[in-house]
């Protein structure tokens, strides 16, 4: 299509048929968020006195929802989309009044609605007198010639004036799709920076995910692995062990028998082997549930360990997990590296988190700084894998406790 | 002896009536789940059940389940519960004081069918056989004053045979030991241990174990 082709063909495309819609339809939404703006700003210079503060609450609670209005028209006519925003979490009152007050994505979404209206102001009521005036003035000279003195009140009553201001009505018509693209654009712009979430915040996002995703596939596929396991090599083994043992009952040879019985026994070594190694990989008690699980690592423990508490809801494969392999290592840890007479883990859990704490009588001095503590800061890498933490409590002289925190998802 | 046996995996299953069916034992049913094995046991009034604890829908602990209801259900049916693990709490479970007639043993003991089979007999005829990991750890020290800590190696080492179900006589085959060595050791465990001697042996055990669950709690 040649440039004249695309500008003659402009003004009734479809595109700007679209565009002039968005900003007309825009203004409906656009209305009520000004009104919220302005009333944020008078709230702001309230909250110097106590008042404001409720105001501007109540303000910003309403504010959440400004980015969701705009979204109509959007969608519709550009095809264009951009997320909620999204609850803030169950916290006490106090802080979560704090959260929304300090929620930038808030303030980004009033700064839009203030200005937004003028912009679509501007775009509808330019964008409609183009279209009104402009057909009017195109039109003149056959307006002109079916009723010459109806317009006579207008100064440029010739027909060849008439034939001048049809070229202005055409230029005007054939600017207006320029000029609706300057004003979208423009408002393509404010919707990037104040409704979208920034690049590096969409980055944060995508690697949640993905992180999510591989710590969930990592847990699985050892799962599976385990059951392969069992269900495979383990069975064959223990058949293998019972065909030996069949063998040699039916052997009257002592040196054969012999040779029998050590085979027996490499068997029963190899089993207890692959249990240990499975022990590593996934316990499989986890399948059951994690208190069975950790009953048994407390067992094991060669300082006695206590175990308390347990987890009421259900939770995925690896933050079971987790809880598992940092209980074992923390209580091997203390074994290793302590003369602590006991050990107590409990298992908590709160609103929002899941709490492991395991203390010892030990002579304290666990970190996570020294080279030799590869173990501690191995567990914590682990841990913030899944947006938890881990805190050491461990001064000189004892008792060391340590906590593991972990949100609920 | 009539048994009822709970085995997911075909070739143990097959393995195992195979291998008790030599030693003289009928296996009068052999089902893959939980479900079955308790209208298996009803049907059949066995004298023992021997159970995977991990069995099909779940794969966790289906058998181990189903074994406490047939406990509850028929408690004259010996119960032998195996696994490729042990778990203390199961372990805990099964042992409840005043229990007799169970056993709680590795899958690994199998291949041992001579200590296998004499574990099934003396189930059946009211003992106890744990595995040696089961004792282990139930028997860790639970606190430094109490008496275990005060127990020499022999001791310790006899208190845990006797723990699993053994006789003095198995004992003394096993340590090498004169049974009248034997004897004054286990007195003096009790002795350490504040536990009052009892002639019979699989209250011994109890008595052992229900110590042990004391310090576990």
């Amino acid at each position: 299509m040649t440039t004249v082709g695309l500008i003659l063909r402009e003004p009734v495309a479809r595109r700007t048929r679209q565009e002039y819609l968005y900003l007309v339809a825009g203004l409906v939404p656009a209305i009520p968020a000004f009104a919220l703006a302005l009333i944020a700003v008078v709230a702001t210079a309230l909250s110097l006195f106590a008042v404001g503060i409720p105001l501007l609450l109540l303000v910003l609670s309403a504010a959440r929802f400004v980015p969701t209005w705009f979204l109509l028209p959007a969608r519709a006519t550009q095809g264009w989309t951009w997320p909620r925003i999204e609850a803030m979490p169950r916290q006490p009152p106090l802080r979560r009044a704090g959260s929304v007050l300090l929620d930038a994505s808030r303030w980004k979404a009033l700064a839009y609605a203030s200005m937004k209206f003028p912009l679509s102001l501007i775009g509808a009521y330019l964008g409609t007198f183009s279209i009104v005036a402009g057909t009017l003035a195109a039109t003149y000279p056959i307006w002109w010639f079916v009723d010459p003195d109806g317009f006579g009140y207008l100064d440029d009553n010739t027909w060849t004036r008439s034939w001048l201001l049809a070229a202005q009505g055409a230029a005007l018509l054939l600017a207006l799709p320029w000029f609706l693209r300057l004003v979208v654009a423009v408002d393509r712009t404010l919707i990037n920076s104040l409704l979208r979430p920034s690049a590096d915040h969409q980055r944060v996002a995508t690697l949640e995910t993905s992180r999510a995703t591989l710590t969930a596939d990592a847990a699985s596929t050892l799962r599976r692995l385990e059951r392969d396991l069992h269900d495979g090599t383990q069975a064959r083994l223990v058949n293998l062990g019972m065909m030996l043992d069949r063998i040699e009952e039916h052997t009257e040879d002592p040196g054969q028998r012999h040779a029998i019985n050590s085979a027996k026994g490499a068997v029963t070594d190899t089993l207890a082997e692959l249990r240990e190694i499975i022990r590593g990989v996934y316990p499989p008690a986890l399948d059951h549930d994690l208190r069975t699980a950790l009953s048994t690592l407390a067992g094991r423990s060669p300082i006695p360990a206590t175990l308390t508490g347990d987890l009421h809801h259900v939770y995925g494969d690896a933050t079971k997990a987790v809880l598992y392999f940092a209980t074992n290592e923390l209580l091997a840890n203390v074994a290793r590296h302590t003369d602590a007479s006991r050990i107590a883990v409990e298992l908590a859990e709160t609103a929002t988190q899941i709490v492991l704490t395991v203390a010892d009588t030990g002579a304290g001095g666990a970190t996570t700084d020294k080279p030799s503590s590869t173990g501690l800061s191995g567990l914590r890498r682990r841990v913030e894998a899944l947006d938890g933490r881990l805190d050491i409590d461990s001064p000189t002289g004892g008792p060391t406790t340590i906590t593991l925190t972990l949100p609920r998802t | 002896m009539r048994i009822v046996l709970a085995e997911d995996n075909p070739l143990l299953r097959d393995g195992i009536s195979l291998l008790l069916t030599e030693h003289g034992i009928a296996v009068v049913a052999a089902v893959d789940n939980g479900e079955d094995l308790i209208t298996a046991t009803r049907a059949h009034q066995p004298n023992l059940a021997l159970v995977d604890v991990r069995l099909p829908p779940t794969h966790t602990n289906e058998g181990f389940r189903a074994a406490l209801a047939i406990r509850k259900d028929h408690p004259d049916i010996a119960l032998m519960v195996f696994s490729q693990w042990i778990e203390t709490t199961y372990a805990t479970q099964l042992i409840k004081p005043g229990a007799s007639k169970i056993g709680y043993l590795l899958k690994d003991r199998i291949v041992s069918s001579a200590a296998f089979i004499e574990a099934l007999h003396r189930v059946n005829n009211g003992g106890t056989a744990l595995d040696p990991e089961v004792v282990q750890q139930l028997l860790h020290p639970p606190s430094p004053d109490r008496g275990l800590q005060r127990l020499t190696p022999r001791e310790r080492s006899v208190l845990a045979l006797l723990a699993e179900g053994r006789s003095n006589q198995a004992i003394s085959d096993h340590q090498h030991l004169a049974l009248r060595s034997v004897e004054k050791v286990i007195a003096s465990v009790f002795t350490k241990l504040d536990l009052p001697p009892d002639p019979t042996e699989h209250r011994r055990v109890l008595a052992v174990v229900k110590y042990l669950q004391g310090d576990n709690s």
